[in-house]
């Protein structure tokens, strides 16, 4: 359970590829999306949901049951992996899944900017990432902003925090904070990794995330017409972009997505850069862009069993399966039809 | 002066002549039992090895289902075979 000693990739993947043969199926997702949530909870019940549907079943109802019951199980299923794995493979792993740290912070501070009581921000935590339990907790106590900066101290998120309070002091939005935290969650991702053989595929791949990530932004930013600095929301370390190149694409959609058309990203994503050019939506690129994530990382298994990248296979389809599941109570509730929601979901 | 270093020369000839024909005269450096045992002791190294994997993915398997006991257990003691086939060795030397 932490980053000294050997790494023990064949007993985490066992593990691993186990729970990932007991994540629901294209069956199940059918049956789901014909069910209302009361059904949906009890569905869950019966699989691996069922200890945190009855853990709090007694405290909410409905989509609320679901939705806490998703973050807990993923919160649970991540914290399993951390346990397990040891040495190299820990630090890896924990590398990717820090981007929960990044999430319960920017929660907390959102929580404590908008006012609502501790309760309520605690069940929206996730806390898969390397934060334990008491620090969250401590964070979750703070009363100001401040103190949530202060408490972060010597946390890999402390670098720019200090820097983008005083903004939030002057300008009294949030963008500047979760931007900060964002951008140092990115940084650490590849910093001080070291590639071999069976790495290489890793990095590959959280390149392709910074890369898409770095696409959408400057796609949205570009559609919205804000004025906004795209160098600002600029992450290092994708292999698409520069951050000069992105300022100068953001303000030409055509040429930014021909740029991607170009890139080795291309052949995957052609169907959905033809949608975006006639169609003109975004979320529909932006679904696409997920599953060309999903469908790599699925591959990304079967190269090299004996590393990492079974581990962020599984990791991927969980979150995926806890949104999709989550798409389909949501969508229910606000009386979505059967043919609109399968179009939310994303299924490899 | 000089008469000490020819004595000595001689000497070291000597001593090199005698480390020959003891060389030429020995067998090989280990017997053919030890060879043996060497050879099997080699191959359980292997085995253990081979078992340190199997046996951690077979572990996380059973944790996650109960009913892979059994399969675990045979595909973990499976490369025991090589320690048998180096044995065979024992018998024929």
């Amino acid at each position: 359970m932490s980053a000294a000693g050997g790494s023990n990739p064949e007993y985490v993947n066992a593990r691993v590829r186990s729970r990932q043969s007991q994540l629901f199926s294209d069956e199940d997702y059918r049956k789901l999306v014909r069910m209302g949530p009361a059904e949906i909870a009890r569905f869950m019940e019966e699989s691996e949901y069922e200890e945190e549907i009855n853990a709090l079943g007694s405290r909410y109802s409905g989509v609320d049951l679901i939705e806490f019951a998703l973050n807990r199980n993923l919160a649970k299923q991540f914290n399993d992996i951390l346990k397990w794995a040891d040495g190299r493979l820990y630090d890896l792993i924990a590398r990717y899944l820090r981007k929960f740290d990044a999430w319960n912070v920017k929660t907390i501070i959102r929580g404590i900017y908008s006012d609502i009581d501790h309760d309520a921000v605690d069940v929206d935590l996730i806390r898969a990432g390397e934060f334990d339990d008491r620090f969250i907790d401590r964070l979750l106590d703070a009363g100001t902003i401040e103190e949530v900066v202060d408490r972060l101290d010597g946390t890999m998120f402390d670098a720019g925090l200090e820097q983008a309070y005083e903004d939030y002091e002057d300008t009294d939005v949030l963008v500047p904070l979760e931007n900060a935290i964002d951008r140092a969650y990115y940084e650490n991702l590849l910093e001080g990794l070291v590639v071999d053989e069976s790495t290489e595929q890793y990095r590959e791949y959280l390149e392709a995330e910074i890369d898409f990530r770095n696409a959408r932004n400057a796609l949205r930013l570009a559609r919205s017409g804000a004025d906004i600095d795209p160098a600002e929301y600029y992450i290092e370390g994708g292999s698409l972009f520069s951050a000069s190149e992105l300022v100068t694409l953001s303000q030409n959609p055509t040429e930014l997505l021909s740029k991607i058309r170009d890139s080795k990203y291309g052949d995957d994503l052609s169907d959905a850069l033809d949608d975006i050019e006639s169609v003109n939506s975004l979320i529909g690129f932006e679904r696409a862009l997920e599953s060309a994530l999903l469908e790599y990382a699925d591959s990304l298994g079967y190269v090299y069993p004996l590393s990492v990248s079974p581990v962020i296979s599984y990791i991927l389809a969980k979150e995926q399966e806890v949104d999709n599941i989550r798409a389909i109570a949501r969508g229910r509730e606000a009386g979505l039809s059967e043919e609109e929601i399968e179009e939310e979901l994303v299924i490899q | 002066m000089f008469g000490d270093a020819i004595r000595y020369y001689e000497d070291t000839t000597q001593m090199l002549e005698n480390i020959l024909l003891q060389t030429q005269s020995s067998g090989p450096a280990i017997s053919a039992p030890a060879a043996a045992a060497l050879a099997v002791g080699l191959a359980a190294f292997g085995a253990g090895y081979a078992e340190r994997g199997i046996g951690a993915a077979a572990m996380g398997a059973i944790a996650e289902d109960n009913d892979l006991f059994v399969n675990g257990l045979i595909l973990t003691v499976l490369p025991e075979t090589l320690v048998i086939l180096a044995l065979v060795v024992v018998f024929i030397v």
